[in-house]
């Protein structure tokens, strides 16, 4: 059940960071990110960082419903960003829709909360504490109506088999020993979609799903880190380029060992 | 730590104005005092004593019933709008109204009616919120609203008046009149209520003259007027949590303490206590210690068990609401 994601880091020119994400083949938004910059007045805290997310459809003003989605990547980025590192300070996101989104759907906030912490990622500038990746899960009956299996990213599945939808973001964050990464769920939205039927949520129906829902965010995790990865072996070999083409003695210096022993 | 108020014997300028006070009241004062100037620190001191500022016990006593506030529902009220609810959960008080208008159907629905609900939060229900254009938390209140409503409790069908022609839009305005935590709950119950109290003419669609003609019960008693169509089985009900400092669980949350808490849980239940939808946002109860430890399963099955203790503390809330809310507004 490994997500199929599309991910990238982009280079607009005018802001600190920018990032493409999408699940699926191709990238559904674009984040970019501005911090720490100054603050205006009515805004600014004495002693944390503020954060601003704008959300913009592809088409039309943002509405109601891009305010709401706007105020729950508020959240989760304030729980994966050390606010008190830069007070008095403003990091702005700014996450535009590169698909028409007539509906925000659950997958849709994932792969917005997504992007949002790879421009976080690419920027270096913001300090913080965890990475935040999110997925989302359907409950979906199988084809004979009697079992129910929770998938992710269920856009092929017939609607009419699918009997609930939620989202699950994950905080990522080194422990003391580096093989296990601890993970805490920050995000949860579930909601039944055929309500009133016997097929509705029950408490121990949340738990399966945000277990099932762990591995993928674990696995889109990897992906940003190897997208990390890249980026700094290919600044890496063009420094090494560089240096050898200007001394006559160049020492060859073994790059990919750094790399892989770097942490994020 | 020592006492930070200062007692009135060693402030004179104090002593001035507590001289027409009683003991009782130069107290008050100083709580009051201490809540503006120091929070967080005023609601940690009463969680240690396992009970809330404004008296109620804290989730430890689970099956305590005053857990809750109060809810008072009172139907009916405005005479010049079809339906109408005011609903109080302690002090946050909210009005909701309903006008019913009509217009023409959308081409790609030609069969169904609209419902728009719309959330206003003035400036006279609490000081921080200004006159001026919708601020953010009455955008995302009324999208929630939206949400929720149109789970599919009222058809929309049946406000077609005539297909392609003519049907009812519904305006659900809800006011907050005072602003003490907790107004998604509150709004949820009086856009509920109000609905359910909504009575409609009779209309008829006129095709050769293209109008809508509707018919007051008393002219004619042949054309009543009719309930809405209400889906008893998904009439929701919202219960609304927060956690604080990431070990208290305090259900129905007031102004002061909506401040300082670190994660929102929202529960929405249909009549038969079904759960119709839940969002957690922020981490859940006793969950900082776990990223310390750094152990992979313990912080998962955490969180499952703040989301299911919320859900059956709903539940059993639920179960107590339910007969309140029904016998008020049929």
């Amino acid at each position: 059940m490994s997500p199929n994601v599309t991910l990238s880091f982009d280079s607009l020119s005018r802001v600190d960071a920018s990032a493409r994400f999408g699940f699926g083949s191709c990238p559904q938004y674009l984040t970019s990110i501005s911090g720490p910059i100054e603050v205006r007045l009515a805004a600014e805290q004495p002693s944390q960082a503020t954060i601003e997310v704008h959300v913009r459809p592809l088409t039309n003003v943002p509405g109601t419903e891009s305010k709401t989605v706007a105020v729950i990547l508020k959240e989760a980025i304030q729980m994966e960003v050390i606010v008190e590192a830069n007070p008095r300070t403003l990091i702005q996101f700014v996450v535009q829709a590169l698909v028409p989104t007539p509906k925000v759907t659950d997958e849709l906030v994932a792969a917005m909360i997504n992007c949002c912490t790879l421009s976080l990622l690419n920027a270096g500038s913001i300090p913080m504490r965890g990475v935040i990746c999110a997925v989302s899960v359907a409950r979906v009956s199988s084809v004979n109506g009697e079992e129910s299996m929770y998938k992710i990213q269920p856009v092929e599945e017939h609607p009419s088999r699918i009997q609930a939808t939620g989202c699950f973001a994950f905080l990522f964050s080194d422990s003391y020993s580096s093989n296990t990464y601890s993970s805490s769920c920050v995000w949860t939205s579930w909601r039944s979609l055929h309500p009133g039927s016997l097929k509705a949520v029950e408490e121990s129906e949340l738990a399966r799903a945000r277990d099932a829902a762990q591995k993928p965010a674990r696995e889109v995790w990897e992906r940003m880190k190897s997208l990390v990865e890249e980026g700094e072996r290919v600044k890496r070999k063009e420094t090494w380029i560089k240096d050898a083409s200007h001394s006559t003695e160049a020492k060859k210096m073994d790059v990919g060992e750094e790399d892989v022993n770097m942490e994020i | 730590m020592a006492s930070v108020l200062p007692s009135s014997s060693t402030n004179p300028s104090a002593s001035s104005v507590n001289s027409f006070l009683s003991a009782a009241e130069r107290e008050a004062i100083k709580a009051a005092t201490f809540q503006r100037l120091h929070p967080r620190i005023y609601l940690e001191r009463f969680l240690e004593e396992k009970i809330r500022p404004d008296g109620r016990p804290t989730a430890e006593n689970i099956e305590d019933p005053n857990a809750w506030r109060n809810v008072e529902v009172n139907v009916g009220s405005i005479t010049t709008a079809p339906g109408s609810a005011l609903v109080r959960i302690g002090k946050t008080t909210v009005v909701c109204g309903i006008k019913a208008e009509i217009c023409e159907p959308e081409l790609d629905n030609p069969d169904e009616g609209f419902l728009v609900p719309n959330v206003d939060l003035p400036a006279l229900c609490s000081p921080k919120f200004k006159p001026g254009p919708p601020t953010e938390e009455a955008q995302v209140l009324s999208e929630r609203l939206n949400e929720v409503l149109g789970n599919g409790m009222l058809s929309l069908s049946s406000l077609c008046i005539c297909s392609g022609k003519s049907a009812w839009v519904l305006y659900v305005d809800a006011t907050v009149i005072n602003y003490d935590g907790n107004v998604f709950d509150a709004t949820l119950l009086a856009m509920v209520c109000a609905l359910k109290n909504v009575s409609l003419p009779h209309a008829d669609f006129d095709p050769e003259l293209h109008r809508t003609v509707c018919t007051r019960s008393e002219t004619d008693p042949s054309k009543p007027a009719r309930k809405l169509a209400i889906q008893e089985d998904l009439v929701p009900l919202a219960f609304s949590f927060g956690v604080f400092a990431g070990s208290h669980l305090l259900p129905d949350p007031t102004a002061s303490e909506e401040t300082l808490l670190d994660t929102y849980i929202s529960v929405i239940l249909d009549a038969h206590a079904q759960v119709l939808s839940v969002s957690q946002l922020g981490a859940g109860v006793d969950n900082y210690e776990a990223l310390d430890q750094g152990v992979n399963n313990l912080p998962s099955s955490r969180e499952a068990d703040t989301l299911a203790r919320c859900i059956s503390l709903a539940k059993k809330r639920q179960a107590v609401l339910i007969k309140k809310v029904y016998n008020t507004s049929t």
